[in-house]
């Protein structure tokens, strides 16, 4: 049950606010299959006529798979791809779930130019691109890594700075906080297994082309939640 | 509470063989080396270690970021060799510039790079592999495809696939439409990992005119058999460009020849992540393996970066990526067979060492027993450690 049946194309989904734009878009070039829900208690979602196999997986988790070959492509967050930092050919960028990796820091706190915030503590879940954008700016910063309410970290003193992923930059609003740089913009991607895309490479190239001639198409764009 | 019980650790990304993965290692290092040999190559043996400024020549930055480096007495700073090409273009250039060309030589051993440990990808890793210096020659480029092919299928592999490519193919492309430097290497690392998004925004900065980077971001598809070659040459119009697509059809015409090109497609957007290559790059997948089982190319500029001019081309393939593939594949390769157990009874130690001595020099596998046994003991002896036979000595 890997992709290392040649007649198969296994896709990978990840969980949450991708899930459902992804689905679309697939579906709407002839990739589904009956019962694909992020509510299905099946692992693994097989569509026997076209030869699909479906895998809805954590995000962090997606690239993973990719990587190893267990699923031969995938739809995940440019954010995931740089935190992640896996080995998978980046094929497409679907334009859909716009939103940015940033640092903000509270009101009180905010400073003149980036590198006064020196040796403070960054709380994120995206360490390793938080340790990458400081280091290239020539910054040293402690990096607290946490797995989520990343927002509550400056208000009970855990750390000073965050880096985090926003879309419309709301909750920052609402805690008080301040964008004071961008590290990068991020939509969710169609990724490939580096194998796979050589193996099986009309099938995801046609994919390739199918997806693009949808977005040209303008039929996508419905939601682009992050 | 239970007391904690000492494990001694091995450093990350290494890992132990014990018998049956060993005795398979060896044996398919067995038929990769007389595989060579029947070809003409001669093995050599090069030092583990090396100086690191040996070792960086044709490499810049971004292998020796991934070197295991420490110092010597003198402090000057050595490293695991992290691939065998440059080492064998060091002793090609030093210590056989006297030979006749061209030279042919084959290794079988381990190298050493930082990486993300996986299965079929650790620190220290084992690598078959052939080079052949002296020749430019397209016929020299599909000998060794050819012998890459055979050697996939002295594994026992069937189902796998070898993808050619020419560097010179986009360097051409970027000469000709005056892309920077700085930019071709962004251009070439985005394609390395092909991430395609990372290069249209690359193109999209560069202000080129829209013909150039529509050409380059068509590169990483250009995927396919004969009729794919000629789609890309009419594509492009610079000399260089179309005399690496020329090469490619040389050396494809060479492997139909051989009777591989079957296993052989082209991928113009291979260029391999190390520096030196310089004409034809080709890799080698299998289906249930997420990266290529092997690869290599035609590396014109790095012996004479040793001081002698020397074209050459090479390849290398994984061997513990071949035993993984095969598993997942059910390829079956039992370890070596076990023949006879020998058990002896009190007294008959003499007689069961003649035994032992005789069915050894008829070449079978043969354990004789350290301690008198009983038949029954023999018996369970002989089924615990695996052997297929057993001769009781009862006397």
């Amino acid at each position: 049950m890997t992709s290392s049946d040649l007649n198969y194309l296994t896709v990978a989904l990840p969980k949450g606010k991708l899930f459902a734009p992804s689905a679309k878009m697939l579906a709407d070039i002839g990739y589904t299959a009956e019962g694909l829900s992020e509510k299905s208690r099946k692992l693994v979602i097989t569509n026997e006529e076209e030869k699909i196999r479906f895998i809805i997986t954590k995000t962090a988790d997606l690239p993973t798979y990719v990587e190893y070959g267990a699923a031969d492509v995938g739809i995940i967050g440019k954010d995931v791809l740089l935190e992640e930092g896996k080995d998978v050919y980046e094929l497409l960028d679907l334009k859909f779930g716009f939103c940015r990796l940033m640092v903000a820091v509270p009101q009180a706190l905010q400073q003149e130019k980036l590198s006064d915030y020196a040796h403070m503590r960054v709380a994120t879940k995206y360490p390793r691109v938080a340790e990458r954008f400081f280091s290239s700016m020539g910054i040293q910063m402690e990096i607290i890594k946490l797995n989520g309410s990343i927002e509550l970290a400056p208000m009970v003193g855990l750390a000073e700075m965050i880096v985090d992923i926003v879309e419309t930059g709301r909750t920052l609003k609402e805690n008080q906080l301040i964008e004071v740089a961008q590290i990068h913009p991020a939509t969710a991607r169609f990724i490939a297994n580096r194998v796979s895309f050589k193996m099986k490479f009309d099938r995801i190239n046609r994919m390739v082309e199918d997806l693009k001639t949808l977005m040209e198409g303008g039929v996508n764009g419905e939601n682009s939640s992050c | 509470m239970t007391t904690e019980v000492f494990v001694p650790k091995i450093p990350y990304g290494t890992r132990d063989l014990l018998q049956g993965d060993a005795n398979r290692k060896r044996n398919i290092e067995a038929a990769l080396g007389k595989l060579f040999a029947s070809w003409g190559y001669d093995e050599v043996v090069t030092p583990t270690i090396e100086y690191l400024e040996t070792l960086s020549v044709g490499n810049a930055t971004d292998l020796q970021h991934n070197m295991f480096k420490f110092f010597d007495k003198s402090n000057r700073i050595l490293a695991l060799r992290p691939d065998m090409t440059t080492p064998i273009a060091r002793v090609a250039a030093t210590r056989l510039r006297e030979r006749a060309l061209p030279l042919k030589l084959f290794y079988l051993t381990n190298v050493f790079r930082y990486e993300e440990a996986q299965a079929g990808r650790q620190c220290e890793f084992y690598q078959a592999g052939i080079e052949l210096l002296g020749v430019s020659d397209p016929t020299a480029d599909a000998e060794v495809i050819a012998i890459a092919v055979e050697a996939m299928l002295e594994a026992g592999l069937t189902s796998f696939q070898v993808s050619l490519g020419q560097v010179e193919f986009i360097h051409g492309i970027m000469n000709e439409c005056g892309l920077p430097l700085t930019q071709q290497q962004a251009v070439k690392q985005s394609l390395v990992k092909r991430d395609l998004v990372g290069m249209g925004e690359i193109l999209q900065n560069s202000g080129l005119c829209p013909t150039a980077q529509k050409i380059l971001t068509q590169v990483p598809v250009l995927h396919g058999r004969q009729d794919m070659l000629k789609q890309a040459y009419d594509m492009v119009t610079n000399q260089t460009s179309r005399n690496a697509l020329d090469n490619l059809s040389e050396i494809y015409n060479i492997l139909v020849s051989y009777g591989v090109d079957k296993y052989v497609n082209f991928d113009l957007g291979i260029i391999r992540d190390f520096e030196y290559y310089t004409g034809m790059v080709f890799e080698g997948y299998t289906p249930g393996l997420g990266f290529p089982l092997c690869g290599g190319g035609r590396y014109d500029k790095m012996v004479s970066s040793f001081g002698v001019d020397c074209p050459a081309t090479g390849f290398a393939l994984g061997i513990e990526r071949i035993l993984l593939a095969m598993e997942r594949q059910g390829i079956a390769i039992s370890p070596d067979s076990k023949d006879i157990y020998i058990g002896w009874n009190k007294g008959m130690f003499d007689a069961a060492i003649v035994e032992a001595s005789q069915q050894r020099r008829a070449g079978k596998t043969v354990e004789l027993a350290f301690k008198p046994q009983s038949q029954l003991e023999a018996a369970t002896s002989q089924v615990a450690k695996g052997y297929n036979k057993l001769t009781y000595i009862g006397g």
